[in-house]
């Protein structure tokens, strides 16, 4: 009987999982597990777990590695890419991942009417738009075709060059879904009244909204499989919350701590801080429709008036750098040896160029922070009162100003938009085009009334290179350009803070924001 | 009373027909719209037109001359009046659904933060009542305007700092532990893990309770002890009161039974005030101790401009208030067989 008793108790004691669940503290929850339909962090970060993408980076950087595509070629004029796929891997639904199952995926983003797309319900795949120029039959869509070349071979036919289609395609948002998944959920897809079926390291356990996704390890992973049987990624909006939980063990590791918890996580013995590598950028923007940051001169002595290695100094406590690019120093091969590393910091010769410009007597100004902690800038409002500190001490008057962020998002592309404003940027892939596009390409905003013809086309013929070596030609000229121009001057390139307890082993934290758990064990985890 | 029930319920239509439009006008006169929060740093004026327009948010709000029902607002109240509340813009996730799925976690949180605020509050108020100007006395009114000017964000934090980082003695936010797999049946995860006969997840459930509810109790807490102590003085000193005490009764007996059931008329009425109240500090508590419920959820629709979601969290949140309200009516006349409703 006391065996008996014995063998009951045991068996209710959870049988050595407790080192088998890893509990990751996310800052939100993610929208939809919905590939394709998503650009927040968080909902990238879950669905990196449950699915594959074609083309996948190598741990830690943005190199390209296979995929669900064991290899990719172009043809000579980088107007075709063709995919070979890897044979042998099933969705987690048992279905096949095949030719078939990628151009299904592929043609559902791109193709407006897809049958597939539920575009009636308000969905968009927008980031198709952002990354590929645009949808089937338009103009400027850098796709004109996806067609079936055998049941492992994949072809993309482009209306033109491109030679990032497998960097595009390796971004967090394309995920491979199953399309027996998607047809069975329908418009529900995604949600959590769906079962969202990949073929990634984990499987899709259940969601419940504002609190938790929890994944189960894919024991027929085809990659590495994961070590730990249990995925669970919390919802802890408050970052102060979110350093507690992480202290008090209840998870065991965290992204998006601002630098100045560096100390606090330090200090904790049980926790080590991991920095993720810098991929983004911070910076002000000036606006051109604004009289006196029209004038070049304005422009160079303020982009020279500001102390950004003090500042980076002060408010990113060793987790940020400050150079004069709009690349991230992972992509230091495609700035110009013409632009020196950093703006020179000078006060005196700022002034001196004010005066030149008729400004001795200085002017005022509007600075707009934003009202929200991001990457790039984790505590805007103290970042922008040194930056007004610095121009005053040139005789420039400062008025610092800010908004709601939808407001603000919204108000600086609207004439007459902000005179300065700070933004920023993160990568999703690993080529500076996704950087430079963004703010200079020909869909991009309109924030500072300047965007000169050559621009547009040094960036079409960037995208167009076939080499590194092309790309890095062209690149130093628009950076040579944009460098001149100062209307955006970055500030920083920070590296985000993340933690974790020190028991978790083997997590390398990608730079372009959420990697794959699968790597991850856990030792000695109580 | 059949009657006055059957108007009251007309007129809580009425309210929320009313609510829907303030909410709807509101809403989108707030600067700023969905498609700009979607796009982020990415947004282009362009890219936000093609968005407005896949939403439907370029359609005209009250009236469209070509297709008249083809305007947001008509078709918005004929689908409310079917019962459907529309999907989260981005997340596509029903509106009903998601009510159905936190407003069990709110109202758990709630009725915890209010039983925090009565079991403390009300004998707090009576003993500072009975005890007029003695020690006891100050410390509960000091305690209650301490309670009155702490924000709920701060003590909120500092209660999980110290409770759960410092002592380890409860968890620091969250409804479960991570391998709670507790199934829901009323959404009330207490009911439902006694329900089930889960003697472990509930006292996993409890545990996570008491910091938030606490939380969000305490400026209940401190306004009902307040409201208890005043409202029992005036009654003690009124003349049933002395002439009960001149039959010869004793005192327990004529602060219980005769003074504190009259004293309470004014306390219920402020418990129905707080409901609206609690809903409100859940927003706050709720972000701060992750707890899934529909605070946290209208907050995070707000920042991201999603119409349906606030549209349908904030006629919930007045259909709640409704309802409390008419509670608290009604329970008036079994407190006091004076107060009659036609």
């Amino acid at each position: 009987m006391k065996k008996l008793l014995l063998t009951a108790l045991l068996a209710t004691l959870p049988a050595a999982s407790a080192a088998g669940t890893l509990v990751f503290g996310a800052n939100g929850d993610p929208v939809s597990l919905e590939s394709g339909n998503i650009t927040d962090g968080i909902s990238i970060l879950v669905q990196r777990q449950i699915y594959d993408t074609l083309v996948d980076f190598k741990d830690g950087t943005t190199d390209l590695k296979p995929g669900l595509a064991t290899s990719w070629k172009a043809n000579a004029d980088n107007t075709a890419w063709t995919f070979t796929l890897r044979r042998g891997v099933k969705f987690t639904d048992g279905t096949a991942m095949d030719a078939d199952a990628i151009v299904f995926n592929l043609s559902r983003w791109w193709d407006k009417a897809h049958p597939y797309g539920f575009r009636d319900q308000g969905r968009t795949f927008e980031i198709v738009g952002d990354l590929l120029g645009g949808y089937k039959g338009d103009a400027s869509a850098v796709i004109k075709n996806i067609v079936k070349v055998n049941d492992y071979t994949v072809r993309v036919d482009l209306n033109k060059p491109s030679s990032v289609l497998p960097n595009v395609l390796a971004a967090g948002y394309f995920g491979i879904a199953s399309p027996t998944a998607i047809k069975k959920d329908g418009a529900k897809y995604g949600t959590p009244a769906s079962v969202p079926v990949g073929t990634g390291p984990f499987v899709f356990e259940s969601w419940k909204t504002g609190d938790r996704v929890t994944l189960k390890a894919n024991a027929a992973y085809w990659g590495t499989k994961a070590r730990v049987d249990t995925v669970v990624i919390r919802a802890i909006k408050d970052a102060s919350q979110r350093l507690n939980e992480l202290k008090a063990g209840t998870i065991d590791f965290a992204n998006d701590f601002t630098p100045d918890a560096l100390k606090s996580i330090q200090a904790d013995k049980n926790l080590v801080a991991v920095k993720r590598p810098s991929f983004n950028v911070g910076f002000v923007s000036m606006n051109n429709r604004n009289q006196y940051l029209k004038n070049d001169k304005v422009r160079q002595a303020i982009s020279m008036a500001i102390n950004k290695k003090a500042i980076v100094d002060a408010f990113w406590n060793g987790l940020g750098t400050s150079n004069a690019s709009f690349l991230p120093p992972v992509m230091a091969w495609a700035n110009s040896s013409k632009v020196p590393a950093d703006y020179a910091y000078d006060p005196a010769a700022a002034k001196k160029m004010l005066a030149d410009a008729g400004y001795a007597n200085g002017f005022s100004i509007d600075l707009w922070y934003m009202p929200v902690s991001r990457p790039y800038f984790p505590t805007p409002k103290p970042i922008a009162e040194a930056i007004a500190a610095d121009l005053s001490a040139v005789g420039i008057k400062v008025n610092l100003k800010t908004e709601d962020w939808a407001k603000y998002l919204d108000d600086r592309n609207k004439e007459p938009g902000f005179d300065m404003y700070m933004i920023g940027w993160t990568g999703d892939y690993g080529d500076p085009d996704n950087f430079y596009g963004a703010y200079y390409g020909a869909n991009a905003s309109d924030d500072i009334n300047w965007a000169p013809a050559n621009l547009v086309t040094l960036l079409e013929q960037g995208r167009a290179a076939t080499s590194q070596a092309d790309k890095a030609k062209v690149y130093s000229q628009i950076h040579e350009i944009t460098y001149n121009a100062a209307y955006r001057v970055p500030v920083v390139h920070s590296s985000p803070l993340a933690a974790a307890r020190t028991y978790v082993k083997g997590w390398v934290p990608s730079p372009l924001g959420s990697e794959s758990f699968n790597t991850i064990t856990l030792l000695g985890k109580k | 009373m059949g009657t006055y029930l059957l108007r009251r319920l007309l007129r809580t239509v009425l309210v929320m027909l009313g609510i829907s439009l303030v909410v709807f006008v509101f809403v989108r006169s707030i600067p700023g719209d969905p498609a700009t929060v979607m796009l982020g740093e990415r947004g282009t004026p362009e890219a936000a037109a093609r968005l407005r327009e896949q939403l439907g948010l370029n359609k005209p709000w009250f009236f469209n001359p070509q297709s008249p029902l083809d305007a947001q607002y008509p078709k918005y109240v004929n689908a409310l009046l079917h019962g459907d509340l529309g999907s989260g813009l981005k997340s596509n996730i029903p509106v009903r659904d998601e009510l159905q799925a936190r407003f069990p976690a709110t109202a758990e949180l709630s009725l915890a933060a209010l039983a925090f605020a009565l079991l403390i509050g009300l004998p707090a108020g009576v003993v500072a009542a009975l005890r007029r100007n003695s020690f006891w006395d100050n410390v509960a009114t000091t305690i209650s305007l301490v309670g009155v000017s702490m924000p709920v964000f701060w003590l909120g934090l500092l209660l999980s700092y110290f409770f759960a980082v410092k002592l380890g003695w409860l968890p620091p936010s969250a409804r479960t532990g991570n391998e709670n797999t507790l199934r829901g049946i009323t959404g009330l995860y207490l009911l439902d893990s006694v329900l089930r006969g889960d003697g472990r997840s509930f006292w996993d459930v409890l545990r996570h309770l008491i910091l938030p509810a606490v939380a969000l109790g305490t400026i209940p807490l401190a306004i009902i002890a307040r409201i208890t102590r005043s409202s029992l003085l005036d009654v003690l000193g009124q003349d049933y009161v002395r002439t009960a005490k001149a039959k010869g009764l004793a005192p327990n007996r004529v602060t219980l039974k005769h003074a504190l059931r009259n004293a309470l008329l004014p306390v219920v009425t402020v418990i129905g005030l707080q409901a609206g109240a609690l809903l409100g500090g859940a927003v706050l508590t709720e972000t701060i101790f992750s707890w899934p419920g529909i605070g946290s959820w209208v907050y995070d629709a707000i920042s991201q401009r999603d119409y349906p979601v606030i549209q349908g969290g904030v006629i919930f949140a007045a259909l709640v208030v409704s309802v409390v309200n008419l509670l608290v009516d009604l329970s008036y006349a079994a407190l006091d067989p004076r107060i009659q409703y036609r």
